[in-house]
């Protein structure tokens, strides 16, 4: 069990960029019609976004919004990380790229994540981290989040196409080294025996292409991420009434209420977007976190899990209000 | 529907009504991948709902040792009884 507690960390600000472009899971010609509308009821997916730029591009959008709400500049950047597994390129990172576009300043650390759906919690881990370690009174960062999962996706595979869809988000973080209360917990966990849950192979074209093992994913969510959240909130010394919201990633439908279902929460407490924007790997909690943001002014719990296996929650006080938007391109 | 799955007929009412079939169509006998609606969907459906009547986890490397609903039922008895 690896649980860290992090003072001082504060969301000053969130962005999520989401492509205009959308599909029907009602129209999806790959399922059989009849089919259709059971699996929109089952998986809670009703329409998927397609991005046909790079998920360079969407970053990019997403960080100039990100400056222009939060009113940072180029030059108030220390910490620059992309979480995300579907870059054009692998070499140099995503992180460098976009530093290199945007012309950070070179005291900037930057660096990519290789990580899907545990990935936004994850990133904020290692931002929390870093930032406290920093020379500086408050110094920030800049969390970029997400993927472009259609561009790995064959066309006629029935157990991908109608889940994963298009987005990213970037987060804004700030360290305030005068603030010597806990602002965030987190517990990270890895179950390597699960990589086979989801993974990429080459196929006949020589294509990258993901494949999902739907039955495992359902059964490590359900087996692990319970007791990643109750260990969380045990190790926090507060009851599972505590947090305002608990925002999931969005798997798929089946999943998300087996998990709460073992929770025992309250199903108002848990916001969902699996219909308007399925499952948009590392970007998909922010993207629900927004949802609610006008209405928490304390604890939320965050909690990512899926390629890996990774398991990754977090408890993250949202004190003062956070600004953001959810725009579409 | 809600049934506790410990009786061959509970359990085989379960199956033909996840599986949207007749249940005079099957037996523990039946091999379950030559059931017409035996899809990724429906799969994981069917696992999904036996998890939520009897927090009992089936994965994809059970399924792929096991070849009949006699050896799905075996299987949510033992697990039900601790046995695995």
């Amino acid at each position: 069990m690896a649980i860290t507690k992090h003072c001082g960390i504060k969301i000053k600000g969130i962005v999520n960029v989401i492509p205009a472009l959308t599909e029907d899971n009602l129209l999806l010609p790959i399922i059989d019609e009849k089919e259709r509308q059971k699996l929109v009821e089952h998986t809670g997916i009703r329409y998927r976004r397609i991005s046909k730029l790079p998920v360079k591009y969407l970053f990019n959008k997403g960080i100039k919004e990100a400056m222009e709400l939060t009113g940072w500049s180029n030059d108030d950047i220390d910490i620059l990380i992309c979480v995300t597994q579907t870059t054009e390129l692998s070499i140099p990172s995503l992180a460098c790229q976009l530093h290199g576009e945007l012309d950070f300043n070179q005291q900037t650390i930057c660096y990519d994540i290789n990580s899907g759906c545990s990935g936004y919690v994850y990133g904020l881990q290692t931002i929390a981290s870093l930032l406290s370690t920093l020379n500086s009174k408050k110094p920030r960062a800049l969390l970029c989040c997400g993927d472009v999962s259609s561009h790995l996706l064959s066309p006629d595979d029935t157990s991908t196409q109608p889940i994963f869809s298009d987005a990213i988000s970037v987060t804004a973080i700030e360290f305030d080294s005068n603030d010597n209360s806990v602002t965030a917990r987190f517990n990270l966990e890895t179950i390597g025996k699960g990589q086979r849950a989801i993974y990429t192979e080459m196929n006949s074209l020589n294509k990258k292409i993901m494949r999902l093992n739907g039955i495992d994913v359902f059964a490590y969510s359900v087996k692990y991420v319970p007791q990643n959240i109750i260990s969380l909130i045990q190790s926090a010394e507060m009851h599972n009434e505590i947090p305002e919201a608990y925002v999931f990633h969005q798997a798929n439908k089946l999943i998300n209420d087996s998990i709460v279902r073992k929770l025992n929460l309250n199903i108002d407490k848990v916001p969902n977007t699996l219909n308007q924007f399925g499952n948009t790997a590392s970007a998909s909690i922010p993207i629900t976190l927004c949802t609610r943001l006008n209405e928490i002014n304390n604890w939320v719990l965050l909690s990512g899990f899926g390629v890996g296996f990774s398991v990754a929650s977090a408890l993250i006080k949202l004190s003062d209000f956070v600004p953001h938007k959810t725009i579409e391109i | 529907m809600s049934l506790p799955l410990n009786e061959i007929e509970t359990f085989l009412d379960f199956t033909a009504y996840e599986l949207s079939i007749s249940k005079n169509s099957i037996s523990l006998e039946t091999r379950f991948r030559e059931i017409p609606s035996w899809s990724s969907l429906n799969a994981l459906i069917y696992i999904s709902r036996i998890n939520e009547i009897t927090n009992v986890l089936i994965t994809s490397g059970d399924l792929s040792e096991i070849d009949n609903l006699g050896d799905i039922y075996k299987l949510i008895k033992e697990r039900r009884n601790g046995d695995n």
